[in-house]
Parts: structure tokens; sequence; C-alpha cells
């Protein structure tokens, strides 16, 4: 779904971005203007950002995880 | 005739959600017309004129309490980019207003209004019975898939 409807940014878009490195609303407002204009999204643009977050984290953990097991074996 | 504060506050938040829904369906609507799909443009375009049609009841009704109707608030748009996610969206979004029509009902009744609490009873019908075609459409992807649902909405 669109988050930010002033700017056309959707959740996609946050989740790519959050996977090629950013980390916080300062840079997604800076970067995709999200929260910028009318200020309405940036609830749902905080719950959507940390959800990537936590995605991507998770699946970082279980990369590593399946490596560990790999020098295990 | 002067209203109860409690009520006046209810029924714009009420308002809120209507003018919320106004939009949402509006711009949905009109997305399916762009890619083609007919059928559910109109069925949703109809949805957004229905809710304009409430609006204006509560509007009326606010201004007959001696209220001031809110018409500048404007809640969180939640607009999909897919017709399986736009109608998941709406179902969404209808159901958390139906929520705040029961509560607005409830203080209603609570401090004896009975015409705003029978105005939002019919609001509430018609709100239900919405909800109820959305969930129908989103079994019905479910069943035969997004593809084939599509084709029948040309």
């Amino acid at each position: 779904m669109y988050v930010c409807l002033c700017k056309g940014v959707s959740d996609h878009t946050i989740r790519q971005a959050v996977d090629d490195g950013l980390s916080s609303m300062r840079e997604l407002r800076q970067q995709y203007g999200v929260a910028s204009q009318c200020g309405c999204c940036k609830q749902c643009a905080k719950e959507v950002l940390a959800d990537a977050l936590q995605q991507k984290q998770r699946r970082f953990a279980q990369e590593s995880l399946i490596d560990t097991d790999v020098c295990y074996a | 005739m002067l209203g109860n504060q409690q009520v006046l506050q209810q029924l714009n938040r009420v308002l809120t959600h209507k003018l919320t829904a106004i939009n949402q369906y509006f711009l949905h609507a009109r997305m399916y017309q762009n890619w083609g799909l007919q059928a559910l443009n109109d069925r949703i375009y109809k949805a957004s004129i229905h809710e304009m049609k409430y609006a204006d009841d509560i509007i009326e009704r606010i201004l007959l309490l001696e209220g001031l109707p809110n018409l500048q608030e404007l809640g969180k748009l939640l607009i999909g980019e897919a017709p399986a996610e736009m109608l998941a969206l709406d179902a969404k979004l209808q159901r958390s207003d139906i929520d705040a029509i029961r509560e607005a009902m409830a203080i209603c009744e609570e401090q004896q209004d009975y015409v705003s609490r029978d105005m939002l009873n019919h609001i509430l019908d018609g709100q239900e019975e919405h909800v109820d075609w959305l969930d129908t459409q989103l079994d019905l992807i479910e069943q035969m898939g997004v593809e084939t649902y599509l084709q029948s909405k040309l």
C-alpha cells in the first residue's frame, strides 16, 4: 500500500530502502520526502520502518546461523 | 436545539471517518477504472457516494444540534497498489468505521439522544452491508485466484 500519499511512497519502497541500508525516519524524510508534507503518514511510516528493520535483522540472524551450521558440520 | 457536547464530539469523530472513506473509495474506484475494471469501479464509486450522503446526514445533524461540523480533519487514506490489496484495505477501513459508529451509538444512547442514535444505526446498516460485500470479494479471490476474479470484473 501507499504509506505516504503526498510523495507516492509505498511500503515496498521503504522495505527496499531498508534493505539498501536506510535505518531511520530522518533518512526516510530526507531521501523520499515521507512525512514532509501533511504528516498524516508519520505513524504508519514508523510502523512499516520498524517492521522492515526487524525483518532485516531476523533475516540477517538466520543467514549467519546457517553459516555457523555449515562451519560446525 | 442545543445538543450534548459528548454526542457532538462523537458525531464529529464519525464524520472524520466518513470524509476519509469518501476519498479512499473515490480514488480506489477511479484506479479500478483506469485499469479497465469497470465493474469494481461502479461498485466502489457508489460506495463513495453513499459515504458522502452519510456525511451529509451527520453534518446536518451536527448543525441542528448547534455544533460545528469539522470538515477539515481527515484520517489516513489506506490506498493499495493492486486490486486485491485495495479491497482488503477498504475492508480494514470499513471495520474501523463500524467500531467508531458503535462507540458513538453507545454514547448517544447514554445521553438519551435517540434521534442521533437512529441516524447512526441507519449508517451502520449500510456499512455492515458493504463490509460483507468486501469480505465476499476477498473470499472469492482466495477461492478462484485473483486472475480469474478480475476477469469477472472487466
